[in-house]
């Protein structure tokens, strides 16, 4: 009779032991301390396994972060698998993880300096998350939880030196051509004043020739004793000065030769038979 | 006898139509012939998307990539093998040569087996850290599957993963969780721009060796999402080289098998759509861009002195030779190809398609704009002004992203400075009236000079008198 009952009681305690067995650690302190101290001064600090500290822990330059603790299967020291110290950087969810160094009776500690840390969490902008994971095999609850916040306080003198950043193919910033300054002429106002300035020098040469007794009596005569020399010269003369037009506003070269040299000897031959004309006036002592 | 002849030419046309369509050409290398049967859904997969599987052992004498200079076979999967190598004809020398030569390569590493050292050496030149116990195994107390690996936690259960980043198209997504048994977790390197992970451990996994550090792990190669289980890597010239750190993950048995995850839900894997897209990126069937027409031209109204011939293409399509600050009109056509067709690309959402207008360096870099699409196209234009410089341009496409095939087209054209007769005219230029004028007034008062000194009288007696 009674060993079936020992039977039964024995198997129930052993299967509640194995559904209630779950990974947590005991006595865990944190410490932050510099080498030469020794443990006195920093801040010292226990962690629960419920509950994450409410303290905000700050890691100077040349300190040491130093978690101890006891890690416990249901209610015995044991040590797990895996016992990490995960820190987590809120903002690009990078994480780097550190092993504790336990023993068989589930004691140990791991120890972290700003050394071990990787680039991108040390110039981390916002404190870093740090959590417990403690886990093994088998069919045990793990657990990982989030343990305290880490501030970094970096060496200002001695600053992390920036990996070079890697080639990633990305889309690349976009770039618009800055073209030179365009030339631009001056005012209009100003051309308009110079240009009506210039204009009006041309009757104020007339009246100066008239002054000086300029005129055209004798045109007349002129056209009288020679129309065909007179009219063919002025005509030529005014022609070469539209040829010339025509080649600043729309001719070529090509196109303006041949008609210069037209009006060219137009020009050449009649005014050797007007010359002869004004010759003859000035033989007769008009000129 | 006339149609004997066309007979036979018929049956050598054939012969010849036959064999150049068939370019899928997959290898399978693995030790022992028996295994392959474990993984006999995921040939059939294979073979219903139209490749044609062989499968050869690494040390069979008569097996090389190469036939006559050319590859003999377009895509090659590597299975796990016990030996230290894969024999002398795939060595690491020979699958760099493949892959310069646009092969694609899927290896596939199992934790049951040490890596052989050629392997870790080959992937050690592609910037991809296998740990270095041979023995290494990934392991996830967190997210494992409880209904086959209760006690040893080496299955690991995940969910289907995300885009690596922002403006990047995520081609390996399924519905429901992937089992990755017994996988062996890489590491890469950061410089490289062509690596790329497909699938990541989750934060909670870490790589261990399970003959020595079966207690407790002191020292580890690497943790949580710094794990790569599925690495990517695409060479320069779109040849593609995957490492699956599980070769199980392929096996029938995963295919469809039901997982419990550590919360108690039940499911079955994804396993096989998942090795689907798998084996579809890595040997060209998704994520393949092709590019069609690139088309430039003179975006502005002709000058008065040309003349139009013809009617139809009454466009300069793509000349050779532009005038500075011209108004250009570029365009360029891609596709994707998914699985068997063309469809019009469309860049993810962030992402956009760049045009490059450099010398030596890019004076412009603007963004190319979807305008139009075709039935499995889409067109992407851009205008811009040239710059104030004169010189041999190039207009560039430089479209690289992970995942997706390298596109780089590179257009040259002369942009030549202003000519003689294209500067603005004198009268155009406010600043020159006043001198304009001043030739009028030359002109005419030489006009009038000629009457004057031709038709004039002597002068009056008064002034006379004084000389």
């Amino acid at each position: 009779m009674r060993l079936p009952y020992t039977l039964a009681v024995a198997a129930l305690s052993f299967s509640s032991a194995c559904l209630a067995a779950s990974w947590s650690f005991d006595d865990a302190t944190l410490t932050v301390s510099s080498k030469g101290s020794g443990g006195d001064g920093g801040v010292k600090e226990k962690l629960s396994p419920n509950s994450p500290s409410s303290k905000a822990i700050t890691l100077p330059a040349v300190d040491t972060l130093k978690i101890v603790l006891t890690a416990t299967e249901g209610s015995t020291g044991k040590r797990p698998h895996q016992a990490f110290l995960t820190l987590h950087e809120p903002t690009t969810g990078l994480e780097e993880s550190f092993p504790f160094s336990l023993k068989e009776n589930g004691n140990g500690k791991v120890e972290v300096t700003q050394k071990d840390l990787p680039y991108q969490l040390l110039t981390s902008k916002s404190p870093l998350k740090a959590s417990l994971v403690l886990a093994s095999f088998g069919s045990s609850t793990p657990y990982a939880s989030h343990a305290f916040d880490l501030t970094l306080q970096l060496d200002t003198t001695a600053p992390p030196t920036a990996p070079t950043a890697p080639e990633r193919y990305t889309s690349k910033p976009v770039i618009n051509h800055i073209f030179k300054v365009q030339e631009t002429s001056g005012p209009r106002v100003i051309s308009f004043f110079f240009t009506i300035a210039v204009l009006a020098m041309l009757p104020v040469l007339f009246g100066a020739w008239a002054l000086l007794g300029a005129n055209v009596d004798h045109l007349g005569k002129a056209f009288g004793s020679a129309p065909i020399a007179h009219g063919l010269f002025l005509g030529s003369v005014l022609a070469m000065e539209g040829v010339f037009f025509m080649y600043y506003t729309s001719w070529n070269l090509f196109q303006m030769l041949p008609v210069a040299g037209v009006v060219g000897t137009v020009a050449y031959i009649s005014g050797s038979r007007a010359l002869t004309e004004v010759q003859e006036r000035r033989m007769a002592g008009e000129r | 006898m006339r149609w004997l002849v066309a007979s036979f030419l018929l049956a050598l046309l054939s012969v010849v139509h036959a064999r150049s369509f068939n370019s899928s050409r997959l290898l399978v290398v693995t030790e022992e012939i028996t295994e392959k049967d474990k993984y006999s859904t995921f040939w059939g997969d294979l073979e219903s998307r139209g490749f044609s599987l062989s499968f050869a052992s690494p040390k069979s004498p008569d097996l090389s990539l190469f036939k006559h200079g050319a590859l003999a076979y377009d895509h090659l999967l590597l299975l796990p093998s016990k030996s230290k190598g894969l024999g002398p004809n795939l060595t690491p020398n020979m699958l760099v040569n493949y892959i310069n030569a646009n092969g694609n390569i899927l290896l596939a590493l199992s934790a049951d087996q040490p890596t052989p050292s050629a392997i870790s050496s080959l992937l050690l030149e592609l910037d991809i850290f296998l740990p270095p116990d041979r023995n290494a195994l990934v392991v996830d107390h967190f997210n494992f599957d409880k209904a086959s690996a209760a006690e040893k936690h080496d299955v690991l259960l995940l969910t289907s993963p995300k885009p690596l980043r922002n403006g990047l198209r995520n081609y390996f997504e399924v519905d429901g969780s992937i089992a990755v048994p017994r996988a062996v977790g890489q590491v890469l390197g950061n410089a490289s721009p062509l690596l790329a992970p497909i699938l990541r451990a989750p934060s909670t996994a870490y790589s261990y060796n399970p003959k020595d550090e079966a207690e407790a792990v002191e020292e580890l190669f690497a943790t949580g999402s710094q794990l790569s289980l599925i690495s990517a890597f695409q060479a320069r010239n779109s040849a593609r080289f995957t490492v699956l750190g599980s070769a199980e993950m392929l096996e029938n048995k995963w295919f469809d098998a039901k997982v419990k995850s550590q919360s108690g839900v039940e499911g079955a894997t994804a396993n096989r759509a998942f090795a689907e897209k798998l084996s579809a990126w890595t040997f060209q069937e998704l994520g393949v861009l092709k590019v069609g027409r690139v088309e430039h031209y003179l975006n502005e109204d002709l000058p008065k002195g040309t003349a139009n011939s013809s009617e139809v293409g009454f466009l300069d399509l793509n000349p050779k030779i532009y005038r500075i600050k011209n108004d250009v009109h570029f365009s360029i056509e891609i596709s994707e190809y998914v699985f068997t067709h063309l469809v019009p690309f469309t860049p993810p959402p962030t992402d956009e398609l760049q045009l490059e207008f450099s010398m030596l360096s890019p004076f412009h870099r603007i963004p190319l704009v979807p305008t139009s699409q075709t039935a499995n196209s889409t067109v992407f234009t851009a205008t811009l002004t040239l710059p104030d410089q004169h010189g041999i341009f190039n207009f560039i496409v430089n479209y690289k992203r992970p995942f997706m095939t390298n596109i780089y087209e590179k257009r040259t054209v002369t942009v030549r400075h202003f000519a003689h007769d294209e500067w603005p005219r004198s009268f155009a230029i406010s600043a020159a009236w006043p001198w304009i004028a001043g030739i009028g007034v030359v002109v005419a008062g030489w006009v009038a000079f000629v009457a004057v000194w031709l038709w004039s009288a002597p002068a009056e007696d008064g002034l006379r008198k004084r000389n």
